[in-house]
């Protein structure tokens, strides 16, 4: 089991390197941002345990993630340190979620069911979100019917759970997980906790009436497309057992990070769509909703096919998000399907990407 | 140890290998049917792999992509272990190094070709690191069109993955490039893949097709390797890619790199037809040592004339011509281009011999530049007492015009319209009236000395011989010293000298620095073997004379390996022995 401060665990070589970089490399961001609002803010619908609901996704300034700030995942560009001085006032958090509240109503005329928050960091972490701040937005979205949080394992206890509950809302706790693989999570994504520390976030999470949703990166940086593929499929089944929602993510290329450096000297090519697809068709029987929301489709940083049948690939995996039914990767092909195979039994970790 | 993969022959960094397998793999070549991949150490551990004799096997790895961090690398570098099978090891340029294995796969390949600095940055360092006997692997990257330059630059294994998902993507490769398979009327090439209409040729039959055109493609290159023209061949070949003509450019400039691995002289013909030519290694090294090594022994004035079509140009029409003009009155060197200049002495060295250039009269600028660089440097080294510019208008006597501009030189011209017309020549005959002659003995002597300061040093003419007499005709003397015992003969074919046992010993006693292979207490017979030798100078690159001493014999003989290669390799034939007296 973990313990609860990220910081002591930079240790063991890879780590450190791999927190070296990354410092390195966050260091040459020199951007700032505005503590009173919110990184990102939009409406959409989700597939839910109650069914598909209408969703607000809030993406909340907390000044960052205090992983990141060791260095972090190699994947991750959410700022680390976005704001002056690190943290971010209640004021100013309450200020961000009233600038949420005032998108949503312009947007539309029915309140979301579902809410969700995120803080490329951890909302459950008192030092990124205080109590009384937790406390304050759970009361802000009781007229809710479900509200999800991000943490990190570490941070799901007893009391930052009871204060997201206070209200009678539904919560789920959204952990990056990322990969079922403990080798996988620390040498290739640089996260470091392991996946008993998951498991024992869940067991608390139940415990007290809350739900688990559990992310998934597929294709971090030193894989092989097909050894992506398997870890993803592994991972799904793995994490079913503890989650009732799982997204499967595939990589994209974001400034300042690890994964850019290699991309723009030619050792790094994100997931296919193809890819992401074989997962969701290979895991439709998994004990969870299953869901991927392939950020960047399309185009040579986010995950891709050959340009022409991008766009229907995405439809799919929209639609089999929403329904579940494998049967949609029945209506889309492509030529590049077969380049596609090609590359899975081809590329290797010394010879990737094969096809950009 | 390189155990089972052995450098069998060896033209600049390209090579022709042996992969030792049940049944062996004749390098450059394809390797995908006999690899053996161990697995990745990212997603898992992995159990040692049992590995057998039909396969190469490649060790459990951890690859570092193109633009991994170095810190990232030295903290995740795996060291394999030691195995008793054929056996690869996945290596970065960062973490290249003797891992006792035949072969090393660089796991950077994708990201850097096409990118010619990188390319030849990273080949060159690679190269460096791992022994020279050893197997380098691209996986992923070989097309038709460029497999002559990765050989070139001392890639020895590829496979078919590249070619193959680009023929799946509707590309058709040949060896001048790519072509969208749409834009085809018809279908360029008689491989059994392309055994049908245009209609019914599909993207399984373009990756077919791309395969066999890269494996017609590799033998093509094995074969330039064999017969010493591979340099010639991709100065054509690749000018078809950019990145291609880029990266054989970038890699003259590695200047280094390349002159230790081109042998001192080769049978192929080197058919000077476009700029890059005056930049391969034969031609800077022919010039420099005849800038920097070689001296004129002659007292009588120079007379510079223009190269002829026929080598050696002393069996030309026009320098017959000449000679009969000048008659022993002048020293006659030969203006160039490639090459530069050329003194008679050497007209039978190679690549003066070996050489031939497209004539049409007409000099490029760089041609002319290059010359007068050569001429101006040969003048600065070697005092006459008149020069005699014996050249047709043109190019050749522009470049005497700017060498008289940038040194003290004045020259005589003694050419109006063209140097064989009986006006010029008598033009050229009365001008060296009253000049002393010289004689064929003293042209026969200077012939020999002028030789050894090329091949060895500047003054190895006049340290290793002293007095000495020489019988035979030339350019095939054979050099005594003035007891009568025989030294060296000069090679007719190289115009270089090969030494007798006491010549060798003459040599290795002088202040000439001595091409030394020292080697375990053995006496060789024919050859010998790189396992057997303990140290060999640097100095020594394939072609050369070489002394080899060892605790039990000494010998003499020619290099097949250049030094660093016989310091590092454990498999091969590092010197074919001439003469071998026990100790």
């Amino acid at each position: 089991m973990s313990t609860p401060d990220p910081d002591v665990y930079e240790q063991g070589r890879g780590m450190d390197a791999h927190n070296q970089v990354m410092r390195r490399i966050r260091a040459q961001n020199q951007q700032s941002y505005d503590p009173h609002e919110p990184t990102r803010v939009w409406l959409d619908e989700d597939n839910t345990p109650d069914g598909v609901r209408q969703s607000l996704t809030i993406i909340l300034n907390t000044g960052g993630c205090r992983w990141a700030r060791a260095g972090g995942c190699t994947m991750c560009g959410y700022v680390a340190e976005s704001v002056d001085g690190g943290s971010v006032s209640h004021e100013a958090l309450i200020t961000q979620i009233e600038a949420c509240l005032d998108h949503e109503a312009e947007q539309t005329d029915t309140p979301a069911e579902l809410v969700k928050i995120y803080t490329s960091g951890s909302f459950l972490d008192e030092r990124e979100v205080p109590a009384r701040t937790r406390r304050a937005i759970a009361e802000t979205f009781s007229d809710r019917e479900r509200l999800v949080v991000e943490s990190l394992p570490d941070f799901v206890d007893d009391d930052a759970l009871a204060d997201c509950m206070h209200s009678g809302l539904a919560v789920d706790v959204a952990i990056g997980l990322e990969t079922a693989t403990d080798r996988i999570r620390h040498d290739c994504v640089n996260k470091y906790f392991d996946f008993s520390a998951f498991e024992a976030a869940s067991e608390t999470a139940v415990k007290n009436g809350a739900g688990i949703k559990a992310y998934l990166l597929m294709k971090p940086p030193f894989l092989s497309e097909e050894e992506a593929i398997n870890d993803m499929i592994r991972s799904v089944e793995r994490c079913s057992e503890y989650a009732h929602t799982v997204s499967m993510n595939p990589t994209n290329v974001q400034r300042y990070t690890m994964v850019e450096e290699i991309y723009h000297d030619g050792g790094y090519r994100p997931p296919w769509l193809w890819s992401v697809a074989t997962v969701l068709e290979a895991t439709a029987d998994a004990d969870a909703i299953v869901v991927s929301d392939p950020v960047g489709h399309g185009s040579d940083r986010g995950p891709h096919n050959c340009g022409e049948c991008d766009e229907h690939v995405q439809i799919a995996i929209k639609d089999f998000n929403r329904r579940q039914d494998p049967s949609v990767f029945e209506e889309v092909s492509c030529d590049c399907e077969r380049i596609h195979a090609g590359v899975r039994k081809r590329e290797t970790s010394y010879n990737q990407p094969l096809i950009r | 140890m390189t155990e089972y993969f052995e450098v069998i022959e060896r033209d600049g960094p390209a090579r022709i290998g042996r992969l030792r397998l049940a049944t062996p793999v004749a390098t450059p070549a394809l390797v995908d049917e006999v690899i053996e991949d161990a697995g990745s150490l990212w997603p898992t551990e992995r159990d040692a792999p049992d590995g057998d004799d039909e396969s190469l096997t490649i060790l459990p790895h951890r690859a570092f992509p193109a633009g991994t961090a170095s810190e990232v690398q030295s903290a995740f570098a795996v060291e394999p272990d030691s195995v008793s099978f054929p056996s690869a090891t996945v290596i970065s340029r960062e973490t290249a190094s003797d891992y006792n294995t035949d072969a090393y796969v660089l796991s950077e390949a994708s990201g850097i070709v096409g990118n010619a600095r990188a390319f030849v940055e990273t080949i060159v360092d690679v190269r460096a690191s791992i022994p020279d006997d050893t197997g380098l692997f691209c996986s992923g990257v070989a097309t038709a069109a460029n497999a002559a330059v990765l050989a070139y630059a001392g890639i020895d294994c590829f496979d078919t993955h590249r070619a193959y998902l680009r023929g799946l993507e509707g590309f058709y490769q040949t060896t001048d490039g790519e072509m969208f398979l749409e834009d085809l009327s018809e279908l360029p090439c008689a491989c059994a893949a392309c055994q049908q209409s245009r209609e019914a040729f599909g993207p399984e039959d373009c990756a077919a097709h791309n395969v066999n055109a890269l494996r017609a493609s590799l033998a093509t290159v094995r074969e330039k390797i064999r017969a010493g023209t591979l340099r010639s061949y991709i100065e054509g070949q690749a000018r078809h890619e950019a990145w291609l003509t880029a990266t054989f450019r970038r890699l003259d400039q590695q200047y280094g790199y390349l002159e230790e691995r081109t042998p001192l002289v080769r049978t192929a013909e080197i058919l000077a037809s476009s700029d890059d030519t005056m930049r391969r290694v034969e031609i800077q090294r022919f010039a420099d040592r005849v800038c920097s090594r070689y001296r004129n022994r002659f007292d009588q004035p120079l007379v510079l004339v223009p190269c002829s079509a026929r080598k050696p140009y002393s069996s030309s029409q026009s320098h017959g011509q000449f000679h009969e003009a000048i008659n022993y009155r002048a020293h006659t060197v030969s203006m160039t281009s490639p090459i530069g200049v050329v003194p008679p002495e050497l007209e039978y060295t190679y690549p003066a011999q070996q050489y031939d250039s497209v004539v049409t009269g007409r000099w490029s600028e760089s041609e002319i530049e290059f010359v007068a660089n050569v001429l101006k440097r040969y003048l600065e080294r070697n005092d006459y007492p008149r020069h005699i510019a014996h050249v047709p208008p043109g190019g050749y006597q522009e470049i005497c015009e700017r060498v008289e501009a940038r040194t003290d030189v004045e020259f005589e011209f003694t050419v109006t319209e063209h140097p064989t017309t009986d006006d010029a020549l008598e033009t050229l005959s009365e001008t060296l009236s009253g000049e002393s002659t010289f004689r064929k003995r003293e042209r026969e002597h200077n012939t020999v000395r002028a030789i050894a300061d090329y091949q060895f040093g500047a003054g190895a003419g006049d340290e290793l011989f002293g007095p000495i007499s020489v019988d035979g005709y030339l350019p095939g003397l054979r050099v005594h010293d003035d007891g009568g015992e025989q030294l060296a003969t000069i090679v007719p074919q190289y115009g270089t000298l090969s030494f007798t046992l006491a010549g060798a010993q003459r040599w290795n006693e002088s202040d000439v620095p001595t091409n030394r292979v020292e080697i375990d207490p053995f006496v060789p017979q024919g050859s010998v073997l790189a396992p057997g030798i303990t140290s060999a100078s640097e100095s020594i690159r394939v072609g050369d004379e070489v002394f080899v001493e060892g605790e039990k014999a000494i010998a003499v003989g020619r290099a097949k390996m250049h030094g660093t290669a016989m310091e590092n390799s454990s498999r091969g034939i590092a010197v074919e022995v001439r003469h071998v007296e026990e100790r």
